[in-house]
């Protein structure tokens, strides 16, 4: 059994729940991080205005007090440079060119009077000419020569000059690449853990649930006695079991109720007919001529008694899905051998040839005496149906994990009237004088067995049945491909 | 060979017993546990028929309880229920016979002559059978008869092998099936009678004595005198 409990991960509902699971919980992460970095962007955003905001207010007012004198430029010039000091988000080490903020003073009218900053300022003055900014709402402008927008807020003073303090936003954007690069980082971990760990539970969770579909595999096809495992935790799962378990019950109950009719029936008609023969078989020792006669018809309708009982109780057993089998490896392709072999000579005789279209050896879990029954039956039908001159031909092939039985013939084929419902009891054809229990046998042992009897007729002529009998015992084994 | 037979339908104790006892055992019949437990007590028998329904106590248990008590002859387990108790294939494991009733006689014999045989020290295997003027050669697996090659296929060599081996005692056509084919099959048809019409078609030529006779609703036997 080990190969067949090794169970492929691969092949686990486990992964598909993780994955749904990791994929709902990668998006929403995601979505929580993209309005945590819209808050803090939007924030860094309106920090970056207020300073500019207020540092272009104090400037302004430095401007309007400062005397127009000689000094006004350098005083002007230092307190911006001071101001660029104080700029937030600054990355403090690195030589990058100090080009993070300009400050630039207009005249009355509109010319460029007094630039601090790197470079000359022209372009810078330019952007701020393309864009109309009005004092105290803080604008973007894209620099010719910078990648990154500066952010540039205006003040107006007295004597009409106009102050502008732009600040690049490249220490902005740093800061939230950081914040992104972090988190991505984190999240990946998280989402791996994550799947992990759902992985993880989902399959120990559904490991359980393997576990019961094996133990109920086995049980139903060979051992009702036995029970599923079951937890001590109060969960889905261990409801399941106890379920099940509690199902059994009234199954095994019934089963051994159907058993003990059986065996009773059984016990009850076989003990009559036993003492039957042995006095019919004594008699037949003394009696001479006609007496003969008439008792070996006797003993004969005895033993067809007995068989019609056997089959009766199995098929009645069969279609409770309640046949108790003895499993062992069975060679289909050496008991079609056998059986060919036994009745070819019969056949012949018939005029009537036979032949088989096998590969080989094809091993199957099956219960041997009930498959030697079961063809044995289908040879005995060709036997008796047949016409003369027609040819019967088997072929054994294997499936998938069935092994296929398919039964040709070019005679007849099944009366169209009961070709419908050959595999039930009691159905048989005019011409027969059996009764009527072959194929619904037939269908018994290969129903007990898990597979399946269908039969119809070809074209243009002739008769076929296919057995289909899966190669192991357990069909429904999760390791076994479906 | 002293049996004991232990049946609790008299009708079938009382068939059985007469039988065997034609067919030259001693037999003691028991109706049911107790008194075939007292009957083992005081005698010692050389093997016992057993079935499995018992008014007194299980077939099975009164086997294992024999047991106990020292009895090591073999045992032949009839039983009339469907099922084959998981005990009683451990019985079988252990060198013991199962038959179900319905039975032919024929059969019952042979399986207890096998199951004595099985107990008595084998003797070594003859290569060479030989019944009347019929001789096997069970190494280059030929058969002759009165000198004469007979030509059979390895079938039909295997089932005459068969027939002589039990030359006087009737074979039955399940015995036939089981042992020649291995298989326990009841067919409605004469499948195996055409075999053994074959057969004889080949070992009972013209002129000579017919050695294979038909017993109509019993079965076979070869005649060995």
């Amino acid at each position: 059994m080990s190969s067949k409990t090794a169970d492929p991960p691969l092949r686990s509902a486990a992964w598909r729940i993780s994955l749904w699971a990791t994929l709902a919980y990668a998006c929403g992460t995601m979505m929580a991080f993209a309005g945590l970095h819209n808050f803090v962007a939007r924030d860094l955003q309106r920090r970056n205005d207020a300073w500019l905001s207020g540092e272009a207010g104090t400037l302004a007012d430095v401007a309007e007090r400062t005397p127009k004198d000689a000094l006004y430029g350098r005083v002007v010039s230092e307190v911006a440079e001071l101001a660029e000091k104080e700029v937030p988000d600054r990355l403090l080490s690195g030589p990058t060119p100090d080009d993070a903020v300009f400050f630039l003073q207009t005249g009355a009218g509109g010319a460029m009077k007094l630039w601090v900053g790197a470079g000359n300022g022209r372009a810078n003055w330019q952007a701020i000419q393309s864009a109309v900014i009005t004092p105290g709402s803080p604008t973007d402008i894209d620099v010719k020569g910078f990648a990154i927008p500066y952010r540039v807020a205006a003040a107006a003073t007295n004597d009409g000059s106009r102050i502008y303090l732009g600040l690049s936003e490249r220490d902005q954007l740093r800061v939230l690449r950081h914040l992104r690069q972090r988190f991505l980082f984190l999240w990946l971990l998280l989402v791996l853990l994550g799947f992990g760990i759902v992985f993880a539970t989902t399959r120990r969770m559904l490991s359980h649930v393997r576990k019961i579909t094996q133990a109920a595999s086995r049980i139903g096809h060979s051992d009702l006695t036995a029970r599923v495992p079951t937890t001590n935790r109060n969960d889905e799962v261990s409801h399941l079991a106890h379920t099940l378990n509690h199902m059994l019950e009234r199954i095994e109950n019934a089963m051994h109720q159907l058993h003990t009719i059986t065996d009773a029936l059984a016990h009850d008609l076989r003990s009559p007919l036993t003492a039957i023969r042995g006095k019919l078989e004594m008699s037949l020792s003394t009696a001479h001529g006609g007496q003969a006669e008439s008792i070996v018809s006797a003993l004969e309708e005895v033993d067809r008694l007995t068989d019609f009982l056997n089959k009766s109780l199995d098929v009645a057993e069969a279609k409770a899905d309640a046949l108790r089998l003895i499993r062992s490896p069975v060679d289909l392709d050496e008991v079609l051998r056998i059986m060919i072999n036994l009745y070819e000579p019969s056949l012949a005789e018939k005029n009537i040839r036979i032949a088989l279209d096998s590969r080989g050896p094809l091993k199957i879990e099956a219960d041997e005496g009930l498959i030697h029954r079961m063809l044995a039956n289908l040879f005995d039908n060709e036997l008796k149906h047949l016409p003369p001159g027609h040819s019967v031909r088997w072929k054994l092939e294997s499936a998938g994990r069935s092994a296929l039985l398919t039964l040709e013939d070019d005679g007849p084929g099944f009366d169209p009237e009961i070709a419908a419902r050959l595999f039930e009891r009691r159905v048989k054809g005019n011409a027969s004088n059996g009764h009527g229990l072959g194929m619904a046998f037939v269908d018994a042992v290969a129903r007990a067995h898990g597979g399946s009897a269908t039969a119809c007729n070809r074209q243009p002529a002739g008769a076929r049945i296919v057995i289909a009998l899966p190669v192991s015992a357990f069909p429904f084994a999760p390791s076994a491909s479906r | 060979m002293r049996l004991l037979l232990v049946e609790d339908e008299i009708d079938i104790q009382h068939f059985l017993k007469t039988s065997l006892e034609e067919a030259g055992y001693q037999v003691d019949a028991a109706i049911d546990g107790q008194s075939a437990q007292r009957l083992a007590a005081d005698h010692l028998y050389d093997i016992l028929v057993v079935d499995l329904g018992l008014p007194d106590q299980d077939g099975i248990g009164l086997i294992l309880r024999l047991r106990q008590m020292g009895v090591k002859a073999p045992v032949l387990i009839l039983s009339a229920r469907r099922s084959v108790d998981d005990r009683v294939r451990g019985l079988e494991q252990g060198g013991d016979d199962y038959l179900t009733k319905p039975f032919a006689l024929a059969e019952l014999l042979a399986r207890l002559r096998n199951l004595l045989k099985r107990n008595s020290p084998a003797g070594s295997e003859a290569t060479r059978l030989r019944v009347l003027d019929l001789e096997l050669d069970l190494l280059r697996r030929e058969a002759s008869r009165g000198g004469e090659l007979l030509q059979l296929t390895p079938q039909e060599f295997v089932l005459l092998e068969y027939l002589c081996r039990n030359a006087g005692r009737v074979v039955t056509r399940s015995m036939i099936l089981d042992k020649v084919w291995g298989m326990r099959i009841q067919p409605d048809t004469n499948v195996v009678d055409v075999h053994i019409y074959r057969l004889r078609g080949k070992v009972d030529g013209k002129g000579q004595q017919p050695l294979i006779r038909t017993l109509r609703g019993v079965g076979y036997v070869l005649k060995d005198r």
